[in-house]
C-alpha cells in the first residue's frame, strides 16, 4: 500500500478539529454554567443576608432579640444556611442560629476566616445593617441635606452558607457536560470515518493503479465508477496508462530494430575482422615458405667457400633474412600467445644465472651502438618462468638499446614492497615516451614517431608481447617516462627462496656443428625449392637426406629403405592427408615413435595445439638452420625416446 | 387675611413713600443655594421689594458661591442685605462693616447660634423671618385636629433642648402637658422614644439633627406606629415619610416676608423683631391618618387652622 497511515491521517485530520471543537465547548459549557451557578449562589447568599439585614434593623433598633430570633429561624429553614448571627452596634451578638465556628463579630468579619470556611465549602457573608436612609428634603435638615450623608450602621448579620450542595451541582455538571462530549466525539468520529472512507477509498484505488503502473501493468483499470470523487484523475491516469503502453511498445520496436542493425554491424565487423586474420594468416603462411626456403639456401650459401666481397654480399643477405624471419617470429609469438599455446614453466630463478646470459647477447648490440650496458643483478631469486623472463626482458632491452643513441642501458634487480617482491628494472637514457602515448604503447604494431613504418626500428610488436607475457606469468608491469628523460620499465617479480645447484633451467645452447653426421632423415615438402634447400642443407650437414614431395613419395621411400631416424614434414602437403597424417603413418611403418618434426607456415593457433597433443615439435617456417640442426641433435641424442618440447 | 391685606396697603403706600426719599438705597439678596426652595424665596422677595417700591435695578442676586469669588461689585454700597439660608447668614456676618441684616430660611436655633458665635463690631441690625413654626401654632393644630389629646411627647435632643422651656409655656397656656424625653446619641434614642411613647398621646416633633435625620426617622416612625402615637413633624418631607401631619411655611411664604421686613429696615424706621412666619400651610399624610383610624381632611384643616389664626 502506498500510503499505509492514509486513514489514520484522515482520521486524525477529522477527529482532531472535531475533539478540539467538543473540547472547547465542552469547557466554555462547564466553565460558564459553572460561574451562573456561583454567582446564583453568591447572589442567592447576599440577598438572604440582606434580607436579614433589612429585617434585623427595627429588631436591633428597639433591641427586640425575640424578633430577631424569629427572622433568623425564618431564615434557618432556608436550604443551605448553615449558621446566621446577628451583632449589635457594639460588636455584641445579639442572637444567633445554627452552630457557629468564629468567636466574635470581629473574627468571623475577618477576610482569613472567610478564607478558611471558603476552604471548608462554606461561604461567610457579612452584611452590615443599616438604617433606612429615608431621603428628608427639607430646610431644617443640615447643608447639603440629609442625602449624602452615609447611612448609620447599626450592627451585623454573619451568614455562613454551605456550598455542598452548589459542589455536587457542579460535579453533576462536569459528569454532564463530559458525557455530551464524550457523545459529541463518538458521534465526530463516526461521522468522521463515515466521510473519511469516502475519500480514502478513492485515493487507494487510485494508489493502486498507480502502484500497478509502477509494476508496469499498463492494462486500464475497470476499477473507476463515475461516481468516484477521483473520477477524472482515474479516468487521466488510465489514459496515461495506454500512453505508457504504446510509448513502450513503439520504444520496444524500436530498441528491436537498433539491435537487429547493431548485430548486423557487429556480424559486418567481425566478418571483416575474420577476414583481415585470414588474409594475415595467408599472406604469413605464403610469405613463410620463400623465406623458409631462402633462409636455407643462404645458409647454403654461407657455407660455402667465397670471395670476400661475395662472403659480405652474403652477411648482408643474412642479415636481410634474418629482419623478415624476426618479423614473422614476432607474430608468431602473437599469435602461440593468442592460442594459450604458451608452456609455463614456473620455479625459483637465479637472477644472476639470467642476467649472465642477457649480458652475452646484449653486450655486443649495445657495444655496436655505443652505448654502456650495466647489470645489476644482486644475489635475488624469483618464482617466474626464466624463458619467457628472459624473452621479455630481451624484448624490453633490444627496444632500449634501440631507441637510446647515447649513454647507458641499465637492467637491474632490488627488492622492494618489504622484501617480497624483486623488481627487475631497464633503463635507459634514451628518447624517453610522452605521457600522451604511454598507455597505447603496449598495442599490438605500434611504434610512437614511426609513421613510416621504418623496419630497422622494429615491428611494434615487442611490448604487446612483453604484456602478455607477462599477464601469462601474473607478473605486473610498471612504466616511467618522461620525454627526453629516458625510460624505465618495471617487472614485479614474487621472491622465492634461494636453491642450492639449481638445474640450469636455460635450455642448453648448442654450439657449433656435430653430431648429426649419417643421421637418415626423411624430409617431406611440398614446396620444390623448400624441399631443395631444405635437402642441400642437410646433405651439407652430412645427413642422408630422403626428399618426398607428396605423401605417395614418402610412404615410398619408407617402404624402399629402413626406417628413417628422424622424420621433417610439411603440414600441408597439398592434398587430402596432412604433415601429421604422414608422421603417423611412417611411426606405424617403423613400429616406433620416429623422433618427427612439423614444419609450417601456419601461424594458426589449431594447429598449434594440435601439434601439442600430438606429441610433436613444430618449427614454424622459415626455420632457422641452427634451431633445425638443435632439434636434429637432441633427436639423436634421445635416439629411443622421442622428445616433444616445444621450442 | 383682612387684617393682613390693611396691613399691606398701608406698607405699600409706606414703601411708595420712602422710596422717593431713598433713592440710592440697595438691597442684596443672598442665597445660600441654587436649589428650588432657595430661588423661589429669593424670587419672592425681589418681587416683595418691587412691589413695595424699590426699583428693581436697586435689587442685586448673589450666591454664597458666587461671593466666594470676590465678586463684590454688587454688594458695594447696598444698605440691606436679604439672606437666605444658614451659610448665607454666616458669610454675612463676618463681613466687616456689614449692612443691615434680614435672614430668612433658617430655624430660630440657628440664627440664634450664628449670632452668638459672630458677634461682630457692627451695630448694623440683624434680624431674621425663621424657618420653623411657633410652638402655639402647633399646639393649636393639634388640638384642632385631635381635641382629646392633653399629653404631648416631644424629644429634645443637644440642640433642641434649649426650647423646653418656650414649649411648656405655650403647653400650659393651652392645658397640655409635655412628656419630654432626652435622647443624646442614637443609642439611646430608642430608650427616650420609648419612655415618651408609654406616657404621651402624640409626639410633637422638633427639629434637632441629632434626632430626627434620614437615617433615624424610618425606625422612629415605624416605633411610633407600632405604639400607635401620631406624630406632628415640622417639614412636609416627614409627612411624606410617615408622620401623620405638619405646619409648615413656604420659601415662597417665607421670601414675601423677608422681603416685606428689608423694605421696613430699608426705610430706616424702628428696626422691627425677629418674627415667626406669619404665612403657613398644613399637610395631612392621609394614609397614615386612615392607619391610625383619624379622619382627616387637609383643606378643611387649613382652612380652619387659618380661621383659627385670624381670630385674636
Amino acid at each position: 500500500m502506498m500510503f499505509p497511515g492514509i486513514r489514520t491521517r484522515m482520521l486524525a485530520a477529522a477527529l482532531v478539529p472535531v475533539t478540539l471543537v467538543v473540547l472547547a465547548l465542552v469547557a466554555v459549557f462547564w466553565t460558564s454554567r459553572v460561574s451562573d451557578l456561583d454567582e446564583a449562589h453568591g447572589l442567592r447568599t447576599r440577598l438572604m443576608a440582606r434580607q436579614v439585614a433589612l429585617a434585623s434593623e427595627y429588631g436591633i433598633f428597639s433591641g427586640n432579640v425575640a424578633a430577631l430570633q424569629a427572622v433568623l429561624a425564618g431564615l434557618q429553614r432556608e436550604p443551605d444556611v448553615k449558621s446566621v448571627a446577628v451583632f449589635g452596634m457594639d460588636g455584641r451578638m445579639l442572637v444567633s442560629s445554627g452552630a457557629l465556628h468564629y468567636n466574635g463579630f470581629k473574627e468571623a468579619s475577618n477576610t482569613t476566616y472567610a478564607l478558611h470556611q471558603r476552604n471548608q465549602n462554606t461561604d461567610v457573608v457579612v452584611e452590615a445593617v443599616t438604617s433606612g436612609n429615608v431621603p428628608i428634603d427639607d430646610l431644617f435638615s443640615p447643608s447639603p441635606g440629609a442625602r449624602g450623608a452615609a447611612p448609620e450602621v447599626f450592627g451585623h448579620v454573619v451568614l455562613e452558607v454551605s456550598r455542598a450542595r452548589l459542589v455536587t451541582r457542579e460535579r453533576e455538571l462536569l459528569v454532564l457536560a463530559l458525557g455530551i462530549g464524550l457523545a459529541g466525539l463518538v458521534l465526530g468520529g463516526f461521522l468522521a470515518t463515515r466521510m473519511g472512507e469516502g475519500v480514502v477509498r478513492p485515493v487507494l484505488r487510485v494508489s493502486r493503479m498507480i502502484e500497478r503502473i509502477g509494476e508496469g501493468d499498463l492494462t486500464p483499470s475497470s476499477e473507476s465508477r463515475p461516481s468516484d470523487p477521483l473520477y477524472g484523475l482515474q479516468t487521466r491516469l488510465n489514459q496515461m496508462a495506454q500512453r505508457l503502453a504504446w510509448g513502450r511498445e513503439e520504444m520496444e520496436f524500436r530498441v528491436e530494430s537498433a539491435t537487429r542493425e547493431l548485430r548486423l554491424k557487429k556480424e559486418e565487423a567481425e566478418t571483416a575482422t575474420l577476414a583481415k586474420s585470414r588474409f594475415l594468416a595467408a599472406a604469413s603462411h605464403d610469405l613463410r615458405q620463400p623465406t623458409h626456403a631462402l633462409g636455407m639456401f643462404v645458409a647454403r650459401l654461407g657455407q660455402l667457400p667465397l670471395d670476400a666481397p661475395t662472403r659480405q654480399l652474403v652477411a648482408s643477405l643474412e642479415a636481410s633474412v634474418q629482419s623478415m624471419q624476426d618479423l614473422l617470429d614476432g607474430l608468431l609469438d602473437v599469435s602461440r600467445l593468442d592460442a594459450g599455446a604458451v608452456q609455463v614453466q614456473t620455479g625459483a630463478v637465479n637472477m644472476g644465472e639470467l642476467f649472465h646470459g642477457l649480458r652475452k647477447a646484449l653486450q655486443p648490440l649495445a657495444e655496436s651502438k655505443g652505448l654502456r650496458l650495466r647489470l645489476r643483478p644482486g644475489p635475488y631469486w624469483a618464482m617466474t618462468d626464466p624463458v619467457l623472463l628472459q624473452r621479455m626482458v630481451m624484448n624490453l632491452a633490444n627496444n632500449a638499446i634501440r631507441y637510446t643513441e647515447r649513454g647507458t642501458v641499465m637492467i637491474s634487480c632490488r627488492r622492494v614492497e618489504g622484501g617480497r617482491t624483486v623488481r627487475l628494472d631497464v633503463a635507459d637514457s634514451g628518447i624517453g615516451i610522452s605521457p600522451t602515448h604511454q598507455a597505447d604503447i603496449f598495442r599490438e604494431f605500434y611504434q610512437v614517431g614511426n609513421s613510416g613504418r621504418d623496419r630497422a626500428q622494429g615491428l611494434g610488436l615487442g611490448l604487446n608481447i612483453v604484456e602478455r607475457t607477462a599477464q601469462l606469468l601474473g607478473h605486473s608491469i610498471t612504466l616511467r617516462s618522461a620525454l627526453g628523460c629516458g625510460t624505465r620499465f618495471s617487472i614485479h617479480l614474487p621472491v622465492a627462496q634461494a636453491v642450492e645447484a639449481s638445474a640450469a633451467l636455460l635450455p642448453p645452447e648448442s654450439q657449433g656443428v656435430g653430431g648429426v653426421e649419417g643421421m637418415r632423415v626423411l624430409v617431406i615438402e611440398d614446396d620444390g625449392f623448400a624441399l631443395e634447400a631444405i635437402r642441400d642443407l642437410l646433405s651439407s650437414w652430412g645427413c642422408v637426406v630422403h626428399a618426398a614431395a607428396s605423401v605417395t613419395q614418402a610412404l615410398d621411400i619408407v617402404n624402399a629403405y629402413a626406417a628413417p631416424d628422424v622424420v621433417l614434414s610439411d603440414f600441408r602437403l597439398g592434398e587430402a592427408r596432412n604433415g601429421m597424417d604422414v608422421i603417423a603413418m611412417v611411426r606405424a611403418h617403423a613400429r616406433r615413435e620416429v623422433p618427427a618434426c612439423l614444419m609450417s607456415g601456419d601461424t594458426d593457433a589449431g594447429l598449434i595445439q594440435a601439434a601439442k597433443e600430438a606429441g610433436l615439435t613444430l618449427l614454424h617456417k622459415p626455420v632457422r638452420p641452427a634451431k633445425l640442426r638443435s632439434f636434429l641433435r637432441r633427436s639423436a641424442m634421445a635416439a629411443e625416446a622421442p622428445d616433444s618440447t616445444e621450442l | 387675611m383682612g387684617l393682613a391685606s390693611t396691613l399691606c396697603s398701608i406698607l405699600v403706600s409706606w414703601a411708595l413713600w420712602g422710596a422717593g426719599l431713598a433713592s440710592a438705597a440697595e438691597v442684596l439678596v443672598l442665597s445660600s443655594e441654587r436649589s428650588p426652595s432657595y430661588t423661589d424665596a429669593s424670587q419672592a422677595a425681589v418681587s416683595e421689594l418691587v412691589r413695595l417700591g424699590v426699583r428693581r435695578t436697586d435689587i442685586a442676586q448673589l450666591y454664597v458661591s458666587e461671593l466666594a469669588t470676590g465678586d463684590l461689585g454688587a454688594a458695594q454700597g447696598t444698605k440691606v442685605w436679604i439672606t437666605l439660608g444658614s451659610d448665607a447668614l454666616a458669610r454675612a456676618l463676618q463681613r466687616e462693616g456689614r449692612p443691615a441684616l434680614v435672614s430668612a430660611l433658617i430655624p430660630r436655633l440657628g440664627f440664634e447660634r450664628l449670632l452668638r458665635d459672630n458677634p461682630g463690631k457692627t451695630a448694623a441690625p440683624a434680624l431674621a423671618v425663621y424657618l420653623d413654626q411657633p410652638f402655639g401654632r402647633q399646639l393649636d393644630l393639634m388640638r384642632l385636629v385631635m381635641p382629646e389629646v392633653r399629653r404631648v411627647g416631644v424629644l429634645w435632643g443637644p440642640e433642641s433642648t434649649a426650647q423646653q422651656a418656650t414649649l411648656l409655656a405655650a403647653a400650659q397656656a393651652r392645658g397640655m402637658d409635655v412628656v419630654g424625653g432626652s435622647v443624646t446619641a442614637s443609642s439611646t434614642l430608642f430608650s427616650g422614644l420609648k419612655s415618651v411613647l408609654d406616657d404621651a398621646e402624640v409626639l410633637l416633633a422638633v427639629a434637632d439633627p441629632q434626632v430626627y435625620n434620614s437615617a433615624t426617622i424610618s425606625n422612629i416612625l415605624l416605633t411610633t406606629y407600632r405604639a400607635r402615637i401620631p406624630v406632628m413633624a415640622f417639614s412636609p418631607a416627614y409627612v411624606k415619610a410617615g408622620a401623620l401631619l405638619a405646619v409648615y411655611s413656604t420659601p415662597r411664604q417665607i421670601g414675601v416676608q423677608a422681603g416685606a421686613l428689608a423694605r421696613t429696615v430699608l426705610q430706616g424706621g424702628a428696626v422691627p423683631a425677629s418674627q415667626y412666619p406669619l404665612e403657613f400651610s398644613v399637610v395631612v399624610n392621609e394614609h397614615v391618618a386612615r392607619s391610625l383610624g383619624i379622619v382627616l381632611d387637609e383643606a378643611s384643616v387649613n382652612e380652619r387652622m387659618h380661621r383659627m389664626e385670624r381670630r385674636p
